[in-house]
């Protein structure tokens, strides 16, 4: 049955390696192209120096000038990073869909079930197999993804912890891979056809990772939430602390938000240009900076969870996948 | 009599339609049989469910007197060429049997190797680039080499040419006398029947209508030609399986117990395609409630 099954899959299991292998290519070079500058601007030891806590005294950041430079430097590789998140996609379509349905739509399950092998052991080897290729190649890539984003993360505009970033490195990429491989083979055992089965698999898991991500994500673990005041501020947001802002905005004295996304700090003393700080936003006294976070802190915790969710969906699809399977002829 | 494959009440439902209903018969061993019906008569479907891959909805089937739906032991035992023999394409002869050899706990290499050679078919090339002939005969090979006791091939030759059908069918002959497996073959295409089977299963309508061994039943039955208005049927005629009239005669295929003495009736022997055709003419077509006999 192992022999069986790399006999047929082993064209796919060798494009997935030359994918790893071209993204290796393009990763390599540049992560450590990135890591190079990252070091020249001095930011390894100026984020280090600003340490993980929310809030950093105001006259802490030393990196804001170099963390820009990077980050415009290297902007173009977060538009390409975010392309890599159609990968776990791509492995559910081409690796689970046609797994069981092309074997259907071209008959040869009949000729294979009646060997002397029955068809939950069939489908154990199978799936285990395209399970475990998915599993190995979206560590590798996780991981790897992880160790190329770290100085981008670390300079600041995009926290690992932010949608796309956090989907796109870590376990998550794990967790994602097997669901969709998972959901490939069961939607191949419904419409047992390779492109209906590819298409269901697009839409069921673009429709459910687009849910979770903005629906529960969020409220994996109850938000905290950080106020610090506008005028006289003595302290500011640390940019690489990580956390992963929901929202945040400016209240008045009795709660109520005045402006959304928009933070004031106003140095004691400050004399800027224009009227006294916020004072044409319509800050009155006692407005005050208010944002809903998850810390930076809970990041491999979320990974967790976000993994965990996705791998228990993927047992369940594959369960309801050898179900169905006993049923088709 | 051993029977190798019993069917008992046997029904299979796709939705809310029947493909197969109230089946029962008992294939015995030895015997090379032919399933015959129209395209939809439920011909696959009895097919997989003598080969396990479907479960009955209703009565049972029983393969050497086991369940096989999803039975090892029974898979084993039932060598199946599925319709249109599907095999993985881009596998070679070889990469087939090397998977026959490690699917299976019995397979017999060396005499896939031989069928192989003494047709002369490659067996380093891709199965998807042979023809549909030889490509049928891999799959026979390949189901031969379980050395099963039992055969079931789907419509193995509907689909190549002529010649290659009369190579697969004297091939599988071959293996018949040398193996004495029990073959279940169906098929629409009468004319190869006849040479090959010795037995005889129609199906029509999702319903078995006929079961026997060939030369019982083809002594069993007649062509009669009488007068249009002859009055009542010899009292030898036990059924009247089909009437045609003209304006002046009746010509009828009738299940009789001995040729008739009536002088005013003829009786004719009947072919194995005339058989089989007129029970799958549509039973409730008869013109006369007076062919109606009581058997």
């Amino acid at each position: 049955m192992i022999w069986l099954t790399w006999r047929q899959h082993r064209k796919q299991a060798l494009f997935t390696a030359i994918g790893l292998a071209l993204l290796a290519v393009f990763m390599v070079p540049t992560g450590l192209a990135m890591r190079h500058t990252f070091a020249d601007l001095g930011l390894d030891d100026c984020v280090r120096a600003l340490g993980t806590a929310s809030m950093i005294p105001a006259d802490a950041d030393t990196c804001g000038k170099a963390s820009i430079q990077f980050n415009s430097q290297y902007a173009v590789m977060t538009m390409i990073g975010v392309l890599f998140l159609v990968l776990p996609l791509l492995v559910g379509l081409f690796w689970g869909a046609p797994l069981v349905a092309r074997e259907i739509e071209q008959g040869t399950h009949r000729m294979v079930w009646t060997q002397g092998v029955s068809r939950g052991r069939w489908a154990l080897v199978k799936f285990g197999i395209a399970g475990a290729v998915a599993l190995v190649a979206s560590v590798i890539y996780g991981l790897g993804v992880s160790w190329w984003l770290t100085p981008m993360s670390q300079a600041g505009q995009h926290g690992r912890f932010n949608i796309f970033f956090f989907d796109m490195q870590g376990t998550a990429p794990t967790g994602y891979t097997i669901f969709a491989v998972a959901l490939g083979i069961l939607a191949g055992t419904i419409w047992p056809k390779v492109l209906p089965a590819m298409s269901a698999t697009l839409v069921g898991f673009l429709g459910l990772r687009i849910a979770l991500t903005t629906l529960a994500r969020p409220h994996y673990l109850p938000a905290r939430v950080l106020t610090f005041p506008i005028k006289d501020a003595t302290e500011q947001t640390n940019p690489a602390a990580g956390d992963w802002i929901l929202s945040y905005g400016i209240r008045d004295a009795s709660g109520k938000m005045i402006t959304a996304n928009a933070q004031i700090a106003c140095a004691p003393d400050a004399t800027g240009p224009g009227a006294a700080c916020g004072a044409d936003l319509g800050i009155t006294s006692g407005a005050y900076n208010w944002q809903l976070y998850q810390p930076g802190t809970r990041f491999w915790l979320f990974q967790g969870i976000e993994t965990g969710i996705f791998l228990a969906i993927a047992a369940l699809l594959l369960y309801l996948a050898v179900r169905r399977i006993r049923r088709v002829a | 009599m051993d029977i190798v494959l019993e069917t008992d009440q046997l029904g299979k439902r796709y939705g809310r339609a029947w493909a197969l209903r109230d089946c029962s018969l008992r294939l015995p061993a030895g015997r090379v049989a032919a399933l015959v019906g129209p395209n939809g008569a439920g011909k696959s479907t009895l097919l997989h469910l003598a080969v396990g891959l479907l479960r009955p909805d209703a009565g049972a089937v029983r393969v050497f007197g086991r369940t096989p739906y999803d039975d090892i032991a029974v898979l084993s035992e039932v060598g199946f060429v599925a319709q249109d023999t599907p095999l993985y394409r881009d596998f070679t002869a070889d990469e087939l049997f090397t998977m026959g050899a490690r699917l299976n706990r019995r397979f017999d290499t060396a005499l896939a190797h031989r069928r192989l050679a003494q047709i002369g078919i490659p067996r380093d090339k891709p199965v998807g680039k042979l023809s549909g002939g030889q490509r049928a005969q891999v799959a026979l090979a390949l189901a031969m080499a379980k050395r099963p006791r039992l055969l079931l091939l789907d419509e193995p030759v509907a689909s190549i040419d002529p010649l290659a059908r009369r190579e697969f069918l004297q091939a599988l002959m071959g293996v018949v006398a040398e193996t004495g497996t029990t073959v279940l073959l169906s098929s629409h295409i009468l004319a190869d029947l006849e040479r090959t089977c010795d037995y005889l299963i129609v199906l029509h309508a999702s319903q078995v209508k006929l079961v026997g061994d060939v030369s019982t039943l083809l002594a069993e039955h007649r062509q009669l030609v009488g007068p249009r208005d002859g009055g009542p049927l010899p009292a030898e005629v036990a059924q009247v399986v089909r009437a045609e009239h003209t304006h002046r005669q009746s010509t009828l295929l009738a299940r009789t117990n001995a040729p008739p003495w009536d002088p005013a009736w003829k009786a004719y022997d009947v072919t194995l395609e005339d058989l089989i055709l007129a029970y799958l003419g549509d039973g409730d077509a008869r013109p006369h409630a007076a062919w109606e006999v009581p058997a």
